[in-house]
């Protein structure tokens, strides 16, 4: 419709348009011009545009219906956001406005004819046909593509929360949405005469309260209302009477009085959407200002944040959300030019928009009440005032051009209903409360509330709505619901289906499961429910009301999205030596680090393992082999900061320790250390790692890195009632930790510190606190990776020098720093387990051939009698057993492979790789016990051919273990 | 035409006194095993109790989504079955369940995910399960919109693909078996809460209900995140905990995304229905709860980590979130078989967060144990004693996050 640009009407009585600055944008590509304080819809109305949408399934027209955001016909993507109610929506010069869910244009929509097929598709339609697979499966792509409404870019770029987009993390402007968390003593919902009034009454009593509305400015319904006098007494809390004042002077009065008082705090523009349990309310506010660029993020010079989640817990909640209009049933009750009352005040006295020439008004007041007079200020001529029973059907094709009522036709080219008003009780409902139906108001209102909730205003209880007969069980365009476009025909033919119940009545016609939330259709499918079903409007009862009351970007709610990355006290010195970076749980550890110059072009920079390949090369990479042999052939050192570690202390600690872990830990001497694990009550492995004991009462534990949180709670659980003395502190943040290993590694350790390293006085399997160059270390002598070696533990703050003073220090023996891929086969050469790798959520210590962490003949604890069960199973060969591999051929099978027995899959390989020192690929895998016999043959299937393997339980490198304790 | 016949789906009845079996639960699990004790064993003198509407549990609440690349020999071969049963599902009924099997990417963002990743699409293949794992070439040409890029935290590595799974409509499912139990003269009693179970002996002798009393000698649990309070009534002891499970779903859109995309690590899972709208799942909540309330943090999560996978979709809108209540094994497995102590007792329970999939098999396969008196060789690793025998089945890292 090439609607020539209306000018206003003659003295329209809006406040807010009266701007002067010229404001230009895009509808579909044509420029339009606005005014400030305009709302989209608003600058597209003054403009000549009625459809603003097509409807979801048969794509009829559909006109601006309630002005405030609560129906879903003013959908269009606005800057690239799909689904944007316009008529809520401010104006801002340079706004891009598309069109939606029809081809080529609104007004001419190819689809629409589906409307006229509309008898084909009944109630169920999809369910009751295409039940042939192949037939459905042609037909479904079909309905995939026309179904929808807005677009999205298919473009995975234009983030405008992340952090890490460069166009946010260098130039300083802010992320497009925050979170911010506050709390309060009451929180008052709702800014019209109700809420003002309750906030005030709230902070006159001493509380602090914070008051959230959803439009630019307080006062609700009394904004749009004409000058007359509004009625009632109006008496604020310090005595002023505000009683003879018009609406909207009554409201900026109201608003000025709650503006001055310090202990309300005003979130305007803010929706509250969600009323969680602990009296969480989640706000969101739209910040002024806000202007978005096409990708969401703010325009060059917006630091702040478009759109703010507000995490509100309060005390007290006050609902004063008001109440909302319901679309009346009548035939073409779509019909674009079907205005309800608030949206024709809004257009008329925020925006200074003209909503027709000629309006027939559905009131039961004989003038037609307040809305008819604010008509004829904004020029519109009234046609006639008829009362809803009457009225019958509106007529027109692509916009109203007349009504047809009980007593004969009338033309007009404007509806304006008084809708049936619905208290607005989501966040009622959401609190806990019940809904009653008030037949007397023809209404549900809040019940029983729980004790923090206080409901007032038109939320509590609203002017009876008028009673009119509800239409036919045969309507066909009488829309229950436009959102979903369901009939009142629909409805009723559900229920004769057996869909009798509201909730499956909802789920099988989809009422109420549209953009509107049910805020449209949930009164008068209720209705119709009842009548079809003979039952009261009370046991017909609602549907559940769940969060959020108004849909709520996935940008919002995700908020400046921070996700963490844990970096160790030695971070730097990696960078340094330029290492490639793999990512483990939220930590960074290196790799590998890149070959020496001698060997160019192995640097493997952002190197990542070859993920779909179907094998490992049967040689090393070079980086692996650099690493590899400085430990095996001189001396080492890896960064295992990421191990957790925990403080345990206090004169219970030794017997929570012997509770919990499946070793005997309480007649440790002094100084010792142990390899320990966990079970839990299945016997099934949880996690393991070193307990060292550094007092009586004092241990010091490492886990694996992953496990620190759950090994913490795991211990806090188990002592909890116990009335035990222990303190578990997790001390992984504050230390540093590197392992030092290599036939070097004493040589190199020997010349930084005053402690004997000698075996005799420092034997495997002990710990020291010692002094290493000057820093307070606690040394544990072990050999994950089967060197002579030594894990320190020391403050972190001393991490990146200690690190440089062992490299100097380790230079003149030849050095090398290894990473997580070299430590793998280190310890895979060695047989070492890796509990969360080589292990499951089924795997227990028997089978997992770790039968020695377990102490069976302690007293008892965690998992011994499942432990015990596993054990006595062992013989009877009927588990799985983790066995060490060798393989025969040359093929190195990738992690994961599955171990194939008589054809089937009968096991799974978990670590897989080349051996230097054996020149064979070597792992562990879970395989059948009856196949679990050292020099027993099995296949693992490797690159679509089977591969044979041969098993052993004796570890691959050194298997006395000699290097450990040299 | 049943197109234009508005007949009804199920009718109502009167309770009687006795019946032959009596199922508690009509979700999927327990319409299924009525459906079957109808179809494949005549018998037909059943009531299937229901204490809310039809579909009230998490069969009315989970995000359908179906797929057999389980990552045990037994799982494989169990869902595939199941999924099999899907496939002739609407024909069979002559009720169309809307199963889409667009395919379905498990994604890895780590290499301990891809070894994850690898073992299942070993198991798979040998099994005859159509699933591989592709890099990331092949996951941008399958779905274009994702975000492929170094910028997410976890940039993806790879992805488990699975060409048979795909979606369903979970509430088509729960009405066509209905519709096709109330043909067979099976009676569905909405409303109609088991509020104890009578034992005479050693074996079970009938339920009590909000509605009366009814005598029966077969009583069979499948109430899922009700499982651990029905079983109280005949004091029956389950290895199972119940969590919530939260999801959403956002306003309509355009195609968008034909694929079912899953994230362990991220702990999120999203796809788009025929409607158009996203559906979004997280892990479930951290704690252990009977409540079906929803909460702010875990939308925000799971906004949060759609956004890493699909950066483009931040101004899309959540329209509504839910929760259900989930029935936690120890081994992420379920529990079907009859119970040593109590003749005449069975559970169809332990669906956590994935049983959806699993109904139509599961109530085969309970329906025939309950006819028969023998146990269906697929359901046999699933029995109750099996965490008495410590033979847990080892699903958890393939039907964690994954549904
Ligand atoms: C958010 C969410 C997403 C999910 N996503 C998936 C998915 O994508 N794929 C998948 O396969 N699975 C999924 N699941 C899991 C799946 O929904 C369930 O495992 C499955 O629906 C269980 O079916 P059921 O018939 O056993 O239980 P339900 O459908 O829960 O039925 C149990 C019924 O028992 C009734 N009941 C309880 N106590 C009594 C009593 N005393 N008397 C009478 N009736 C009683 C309940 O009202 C309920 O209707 C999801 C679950 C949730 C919550
Ligand atoms: S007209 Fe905008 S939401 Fe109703």
């Amino acid at each position: 419709m090439a609607h020539p640009v209306d000018p206003s009407p003659p003295g329209h009585p809006g406040g807010a348009s009266e701007g002067v600055c010229p404001i230009t944008i895009f509808f579909d590509g044509k420029p339009i011009s606005a005014q400030p304080g305009d709302t989209v819809a608003s600058a597209l109305y003054r403009c000549g545009v009625r459809i603003f949408s097509r409807s979801f399934k048969y794509h009829r027209p559909r006109g601006l219906l309630c002005g405030s955001g609560h129906c879903p016909n003013c959908l269009m993507t606005v800057d690239g956001i799909p689904n944007v109610r316009t008529c809520i929506t401010r104006v801002h010069d340079g706004q891009k406005v598309r069109h939606q869910n029809a081809t080529p244009s609104l007004e001419n929509d190819w689809l629409s004819v589906s409307g006229f097929f509309s008898w084909l598709m009944p109630v169920g339609f999809y369910y009751k046909t295409f039940t042939h697979p192949l037939v459905w499966r042609g037909v479904e792509p079909l309905i995939r593509k026309v179904a929808g409404l807005g677009e999205v870019s298919p473009e995975p770029a234009a983030d405008a929360g992340s952090e890490s987009h460069p166009e946010h993390g260098s130039t300083g402007a802010g992320p497009a949405y925050a979170h911010i968390f506050w709390h309060t003593e009451v929180a008052v919902v709702g800014g019209g005469p109700a809420g003002l009034l309750a906030a005030l009454q709230a902070a006159r009593s001493g509380g602090r309260v914070v008051l959230i509305d959803d439009q630019p400015e307080l006062g609700g319904h009394l904004r749009f209302q004409g000058k007359g006098r509004h009625s009632g007494e109006w008496v604020m809390p310090d005595g002023q009477d505000l009683s003879g004042l018009s609406g909207p002077d009554l409201a900026r009065k109201m608003a000025e009085q709650v503006v001055k008082e310090p202990r309300i705090r005003v979130l305007q523009d803010s929706t509250c959407f969600g009323l969680y349990e602990g009296r969480l309310l989640g706000v969101l506010q739209k910040l002024a200002g806000g202007q978005r660029t096409a990708n969401g993020s703010p325009s060059a010079g917006h630091s702040q944040a478009l759109e703010r989640l507000i995490y509100l817990r309060t005390q007290r909640l006050v609902v004063a959300t008001g109440a909302y209009e319901a679309l009346p049933l009548f035939e073409n009750n779509d019909l674009p030019g079907v205005m309800l009352r608030s949206a024709a005040q809004r257009l008329a006295h925020l925006h200074g928009v003209q909503p027709g020439k000629r309006a027939v008004i559905v009131s039961e007041q004989a003038d037609g009440g307040p809305v008819a007079a604010d008509l004829k200020v904004a020029g519109v001529e009234i046609e006639a005032v008829i009362p809803r029973r009457e009225l019958v059907s509106a007529l027109g094709r692509k916009h109203i051009k007349g009504i047809r009522t009980t007593r004969g036709d009338l033309a007009c080219d404007l509806l304006v209903l008084e809708g049936d008003r619905v208290p607005d009780a989501g966040l009622i409902a959401q609190a806990g409360g019940s809904l009653r139906w008030e037949e007397g108001q023809r209404a549900f209102l809040p019940g029983e509330m729980p004790p923090f909730v206080t409901v007032v205003g038109e939320a509590a209880g609203i002017q009876p709505n008028p009673e009119a007969p509800l239409p036919g069980p045969c309507s066909k365009k009488t829309f229950v619901c436009v959102c979903e476009d369901v009939t009142v025909k629909d409805l009723c033919d559900a229920v004769q289906e057996g869909f009798d119940h509201i909730q499956t009545l909802k789920r099988y016609s989809t009422v109420t499961m549209g953009p509107c939330q049910g805020r449209m259709c949930q009164l008068s499918s209720i209705a119709v429910c009842a009548r079809q079903t003979g039952r009261a409007m009370e046991q017909t009862g609602t549907t559940t009301s769940r969060p959020p009351t108004l849909p709520i970007s996935l940008g919002s709610l995700a908020g400046p999205r921070h996700h963490p990355v844990r970096r160790t006290p030695l971070h730097p010195c990696h960078e340094a030596l330029g290492c490639t970076w793999m990512d483990m749980g939220d930590w960074k550890r290196p790799h590998h680090y890149p070959a020496p110059a001698a060997e160019p072009g192995a640097s493997g920079h952002g190197a990542t393992p070859a993920h779909t390949s179907t094998s490992h090369s049967h040689h090393l990479p070079t980086f692996v082999e650099a690493e590899y042999r400085a430990v095996r052939e001189r001396v080492g050192i890896i960064d295992v900061s990421t191990l957790g570690r925990l403080d345990v202390r206090g004169k219970d600690a030794p017997k929570l320790l012997d509770k919990v872990y499946t070793n005997r830990l309480s007649d440790m001497k002094l100084g010792r250390v142990r390899h320990a694990a966990l079970c839990d009550e299945a016997g099934i492995l949880l996690d393991d790692g070193t307990v060292s004991r550094l007092a009586e009462d004092h241990y010091f534990i490492t886990t694996s890195t992953g496990n620190i949180e759950f090994v913490q709670q795991w211990l806090e659980w188990w002592m909890a009632g116990a009335g035990w003395c222990v303190h578990v502190t997790n001390v992984t943040g504050g230390l540093a930790a590197v392992n030092v290993a290599g036939p070097k590694a004493r040589e190199t350790l020997a010349g930084l510190t005053g402690t004997s390293l000698e075996t005799a006085a420092f034997p495997y399997m002990n710990c020291r606190q010692a002094d290493v160059g000057g820093v307070p270390c606690l040394m544990l002598r072990i050999g994950f990776v089967g060197e002579t070696g030594w894990e320190l533990h020391f403050p972190a703050e001393y991490g990146e020098y200690l690190w440089d003073l062992v490299m100097k220090e380790g230079q003149p023996f030849g050095i090398g720093a290894f990473g997580v891929e070299t430590q793998r086969l280190l310890r895979l050469e060695k047989k070492h387990v890796i509990v969360g790798v080589d292990t499951d959520a089924t795997s227990n210590p028997m089978d997992a051939d770790m039968a020695w962490v377990a102490k069976l003949d302690k007293e008892d604890f965690i998992g011994k009698a499942a432990i015990l069960r596993f054990q006595a199973r062992l013989a009877t060969g009927q588990s799985e057993r983790l066995v060490g591999f060798v393989m025969e051929d040359d093929s190195v099978p990738l992690d994961g492979s599955a171990v194939v027995h008589g054809g089937r899959p009968a096991g799974r390989v978990t670590s897989c790789r080349f051996s230097p020192s054996i020149g064979r690929g070597i792992g562990l895998a879970w395989i059948p016990s009856a196949l679990a016999h050292a020099g027993r043959h099995f296949s693992i299937h490797v690159n679509g051919q089977l591969g044979q393997a041969r098993v052993t339980f004796q570890p691959f490198y050194d298997p006395e273990g000699k290097r450990l304790r040299m | 035409m049943q197109l234009f016949s508005h007949e009804r789906m199920w009718r109502s009845h009167e309770l009687k006194s006795r019946y032959d079996a009596v199922i508690i639960g009509a979700g999927v699990h327990g319409l299924a095993t009525a459906y079957y004790l109808g179809k494949d064993h005549g018998l037909r003198d059943v009531a299937l109790l229901e204490k809310s509407y039809l579909g009230a549990g998490n069969s009315g609440r989970n995000t359908a989504i179906v797929r057999a690349n389980y990552r045990t020999a037994e799982g494989v071969a169990f869902y595939d079955a199941s999924l099999k049963l899907y496939e002739e599902m609407s024909s069979e009924l002559g009720w169309n369940v809307l199963l889409n099997q667009c395919g379905h990417l498990t994604l890895a963002h780590t290499d301990s995910a891809i070894n994850g990743l690898r073992v299942r699409a070993e198991t798979n293949r040998f099994l005859g399960v159509d699933s591989r794992i592709i890099g990331p070439d092949e996951i941008h040409k399958l779905v274009p919109t994702l975000d492929l890029s170094r910028r997410p935290r976890y940039p993806i590595l790879a992805a488990l693909y699975h060409p048979p799974g795909g979606i369903i409509r979970h509430d088509a499912v729960v009405w066509g078996y209905a519709r096709a139990c109330d043909r067979m003269g099976i009676e569905i009693h909405p409303f109609t809460e088991a509020v104890g179970i009578r034992m005479d002996g050693q074996s079970v002798s009938g339920v009590v209900t909000n509605r009366g009393e009814i005598s029966t000698r077969v009583v069979a649990n499948c109430t899922a995140g009700w499982a651990s309070k029905v079983c109280q009534m005949v004091r029956v002891p389950l290895p199972i905990v119940t969590y919530p499970l939260q999801a959403c779903v956002t306003e309509p859109l355009k195609p968008f995304l034909d694929k079912v995309i899953v994230s362990a690590t991220l702990h999120v899972y999203v796809n788009q229905t025929d409607r158009g709208e996203l559906v979004i799942g997280a892990e479930i909540d951290p704690y252990q709860s009977y409540s079906m309330k929803s909460t702010l943090p875990t939308l925000e999560q799971m906004a949060t980590y759609t956004l890493e996978l699909f950066p483009q979709l931040h101004g899309v809108k959540v329209l509504r979130q839910w929760a259900g209540i989930c029935d936690m094994t120890p081994d992420f497995a379920p529990i079907i078989s009859g119970v040593e102590s109590l003749k005449g007792f069975y559970l169809d329970v332990g669906w956590g967060t994935y049983g959806f999939k699993a109904g139509p098999i599961a109530g085969r396969c309970l329906a025939s144990l309950i006819a028969t008196g023998e146990t269906p060789k697929l359901i046999a690793p699933f029995s109750l004693s099996r965490f008495r025998q410590d033979r847990l089945v080892g699903e958890k890292a393939a039907a964690a996050v994954s549904h």
